[in-house]
């Protein structure tokens, strides 16, 4: 598992100019970042595609970076997100810019996890918390997190008023973060 | 002291990205003067993408996207960019003349414009080097004016190194001829081909651990020592 501190000091390489620190960082992360753009884009050749402009990002925004706004993990994930995203909103053929709400039914896979990106007991603990939210509080979380969804999208789409959409995403965040943030 | 309300309402779904962008905007602007908004927006991330990396499809990504990554940034903020150039210039031991790039580049060009659309070609290449078993595959950088070439030196665990290779067919009379870049630094004859599109290309020379390779544009008999800037070039492997 990669230290966060060491994390920071290759960020921080990466902003110096050293394309070296920004393979190390691909090798803590890229696997996972690839599996996030495998989960969101229609096929390898989009998520190839998308990841080397997200690591080009990376390049580019390191100098931006703030530790306090979050770890480097997040930090990376969510440029990826972001980049997959746009990538489908541009670039994506029109069947592939919507993400079929059964598609993104659940926030997790029950694929084996990354251990040298989360240890398997902490991702077993993940599952846990995940697991224990209300089914339809799941689907939100997945369909804005994985499709990139506004709430007031996900109600037109799944026919549910938009302050109970927004209950569910206020209360399945609120869930998650008070149950991992405890145990870090 | 500031009497602005925290986002807490709109804290969770700005950290999920399912606000509108009207809202999305006002969130965006308080947390920016607002550490205690900056401290609980990381936390509700921080949870978030660490479910997201469970939810993950695990599959392995391509073999040479690294490598790809790396080189597309090493020397771009100017630092080891000057070794590479440095470094080949001090390999070419024959003065090039000033007319032999341009023809080359232009020639190089017109074959790329049509090379850079076939994707059937990409898949090809793609293709062969996913399929290596078990061994080292390292991508060498192409060099401007030539974005669209792709070369990668294959190391198997047992067996002779060898090259794939996407590029056109050389000029007639022309060849592409590899090379061993060993500390010296010397070049040392590694092969040549007249095979276009994608084709493998085994070295003839010995590479050593961390020696370079690089692919030039030649007579089509080869030559003793590159006489034209390299089109492919790795310089450690």
């Amino acid at each position: 598992m990669p230290d966060k501190a060491d994390d920071v000091r290759l960020v921080e390489r990466i902003a110096e100019g050293d394309a070296e620190a920004l393979g190390e960082l691909y090798d803590r992360y890229g696997r996972v970042a690839f599996g996030v753009l495998y989960r969101m884009l229609p096929g390898p050749e989009a998520a190839e595609e998308v990841a080397q402009d997200a690591f080009h990002s990376v390049w580019r925004q390191a100098r931006s970076y703030r530790a306090e706004r979050g770890s480097v993990r997040t930090w990376l994930l969510a440029i990826c997100r972001n980049a997959a995203i746009d990538w489908r909103r541009t670039r994506g053929k029109r069947t592939e810019r919507e993400v079929t709400i059964d598609a993104a039914a659940e926030l997790l896979s029950d694929a084996r996890v990354d251990e040298r990106v989360v240890s398997a007991m902490r991702a077993e603990r993940v599952r846990a918390v995940v697991r224990e939210l209300p089914l339809e509080q799941r689907q939100v979380l997945a369909l804005a997190f994985w499709g990139g969804y506004s709430q007031s999208e996900i109600a037109a789409r799944t026919n549910t008023p938009l302050g109970t959409v927004k209950s569910r995403v206020r209360l399945a965040m609120n869930k998650l973060r008070e149950r991992l943030e405890d145990e870090r | 002291m500031s009497t602005e309300r925290h986002a807490t309402e709109d804290l969770p779904a700005y950290a999920l990205g399912a606000l509108g962008e009207a809202e999305r905007d006002i969130v965006a602007a308080h947390v920016d003067r607002c550490a205690q908004c900056t401290r609980d927006l990381a936390q509700f991330e921080d949870a978030l993408y660490e479910a997201a990396a469970i939810g993950a499809v695990q599959v392995e990504p391509p073999r040479d996207l690294r490598t790809r990554i790396v080189l597309r940034h090493r020397g771009a903020r100017g630092r080891e960019g000057a070794n590479w150039a440095a470094r080949i210039a001090e390999v070419l031991v024959r003065p090039v003349p000033l007319a032999v790039p341009a023809v080359l580049a232009l020639l190089l060009v017109v074959s790329f414009a049509i090379v850079g659309t076939n994707r059937q070609q990409i898949d090809t290449y793609e293709r062969t080097l996913a399929g290596v078993a078990a061994g080292r595959v390292v991508a060498l950088a192409p060099t401007s004016p030539n974005p669209d070439a792709r070369a990668a030196v294959v190391i198997p665990d047992q067996g002779r190194p060898y090259l794939v290779v996407r590029l056109p067919a050389p000029p007639s009379g022309k060849a592409w001829e590899a090379w061993v870049l060993q500390p010296g630094p010397k070049a040392i004859p590694a092969g040549t081909s007249t095979s276009g599109d994608v084709f493998v290309l085994f070295l003839t020379a010995q590479l050593g651990a961390g020696d370079g390779v690089a692919i030039t544009l030649e007579p089509v008999a080869g030559s003793q020592q590159p006489t034209t800037q390299p089109i492919l070039l790795v310089d450690r492997t």
